[in-house]
């Protein structure tokens, strides 16, 4: 048994298979450089490397397997297995003085797989230059939003890594509406309603059973987020009560001092009337003034008000504060969801909404109450 | 792995593929050798390929843990 996967996040599967007590050997194609459309796919394939049949109907899947097994494909002979290595990367590199997408392409990938997050950037230009060349290539637009993603996801984050990674795959999937891989990663952050299954509410069970059998279970490198939680629905949940408007007036102190930086994910980046979108809201103190949450206050607080004609599953959203330190660091996160109207227009349409917080100026400094007046843009298209 | 396992188990990948295996590129064209792609492992990241089975017969399983 072998398995290659088709996921964004590689260490999740890690626990997954951990969970499941399952070790076969795994191979990370998180750029689908196989270009399969579609997951789960079973290949039986022989002592050369030949593929001899594909997944078949449940009820004759044993007797498959066993003839499989049973059957000789070419006489025997001397078979060596080939060892694999790491491409060369500055060999790629001056590759790419050809001047074809693919061999940008090619080296975007390779530095991705190999070359560790320092080089994200490297490899997220060298996706811009095959771009540059073929700019309709949906293959390419897809692994430069998962190269941002991961950087997004580094020590090497920029601040539209997420919302540009996002864009990328819309793009993808619009040159190619057939591919679910690629599809499958906007549905993964984006709305309950375009949502097939949860994806990732597995996690806190299979920790739980893990520990239970007195293991350790992996760690993540990247939580899953409330999207990746979030259950499919098939039609929008708007919230039946709007709940109080925490500050109508406007009357609490605006954060002139930016001591909160906040970051705005739209997905998916574009929608059509009547659909919905997922917003992701990251609030960070900003280290380079010293700023801390100060958590000897109430809870960072949200709200949103959409305008006429449009939907919102809440309007008034929490977060709460670590319990056992005064000050924190901590990326602090909400997410909501918005539907369009069914007779909304297309243009990009800006949302207001505004956030509440408690902030401390240093550890030992001035803990303040501060309001920041924020906005979102969406898409909306044909 | 023993063979009643393995039989065990790839039955099981294959009752879960059995629909979307209508739907994969050419590329994976029966009679034609898988593609030969180093890609790093999950266990450590260090170069992986399929080649490297060569001799062994496999059950592969394309999948995500969603």
């Amino acid at each position: 048994m072998v398995g290659i996967i088709q996921e964004q996040h590689p260490d999740r599967c890690k626990l997954f298979m951990q969970w499941k007590q399952m070790d076969w050997p795994i191979l990370v194609d998180s750029q689908n450089e196989l270009e399969v459309q579609v997951v789960p796919i079973t290949l039986f394939i022989d002592e050369y490397g030949i593929i001899r049949g594909q997944g078949r109907r449940a009820s004759s899947a044993a007797e498959a397997v066993e003839k499989f097994l049973s059957q000789t494909f070419y006489p025997p002979g001397r078979l060596v297995s080939t060892r694999c290595a790491k491409p060369d990367l500055d060999q790629l590199k001056k590759s790419t003085a050809s001047g074809s997408a693919a061999s940008w392409r090619t080296f975007g990938t390779s530095l991705v797989n190999w070359a560790g997050p320092e080089m994200y950037g490297v490899a997220i230009n060298a996706f811009q230059q095959a771009l540059a060349i073929e700019p309709g290539h949906g293959l390419t637009h897809f692994q430069y939003g998962v190269a941002l993603r991961k950087r997004y996801d580094s020590g090497q984050r920029m601040e539209q890594d997420f919302q540009d990674a996002a864009n990328e795959w819309s793009i993808a999937l619009d040159i190619n509406p057939n591919q679910y891989i690629w599809r499958r990663r906007i549905q993964q952050y984006g709305p309950r309603l375009m949502k097939p299954y949860p994806f990732y509410d597995w996690v806190p069970q299979a920790r739980k059973d893990i520990a239970a059998r007195g293991e350790t279970p992996h760690e993540l490198l990247v939580e899953p987020s409330g999207a990746e939680f979030a259950q499919p629905s098939r039609s929008f949940s708007a919230e039946a009560t709007p709940q109080e408007n925490p500050d109508p007036l406007g009357r609490i102190n605006r954060d002139k001092e930016g001591f909160i930086n906040v970051e705005m994910v739209v997905v998916p980046a574009a929608v059509k009337p009547g659909k919905a979108v997922r917003v992701h809201v990251q609030m960070r103190p900003n280290v380079s003034i010293k700023a801390h949450w100060n958590n000897e206050a109430d809870d960072t607080e949200m709200w949103i008000d959409p305008p006429a004609g449009w939907e919102i599953d809440q309007r008034r959203h929490k977060v709460g504060i670590p319990p056992d330190a005064a000050v924190s660091l901590e990326t602090r996160t909400i997410e909501f969801e918005l539907k369009v109207p069914d007779d909304a227009a297309p243009g990009k349409i800006t949302l207001p909404f505004y956030a509440l917080y408690y902030v401390c100026e240093d550890i030992n400094g001035v803990c303040l109450f501060r309001r920041q007046d924020l906005s979102i843009s969406v898409t909306v298209v044909k | 792995m023993n063979k009643m396992k393995v039989i065990v188990a790839g039955a099981a990948l294959l009752a879960m593929s059995g629909v979307a295996a209508q739907a994969d590129p050419p590329k994976f064209a029966i009679g034609e050798p898988f593609p030969d792609l180093t890609l790093p492992s999950l266990e450590d990241g260090s170069p992986a390929s399929i080649t490297v089975f060569r001799g062994k017969k496999i059950i592969l399983h394309v999948f995500a843990s969603w």
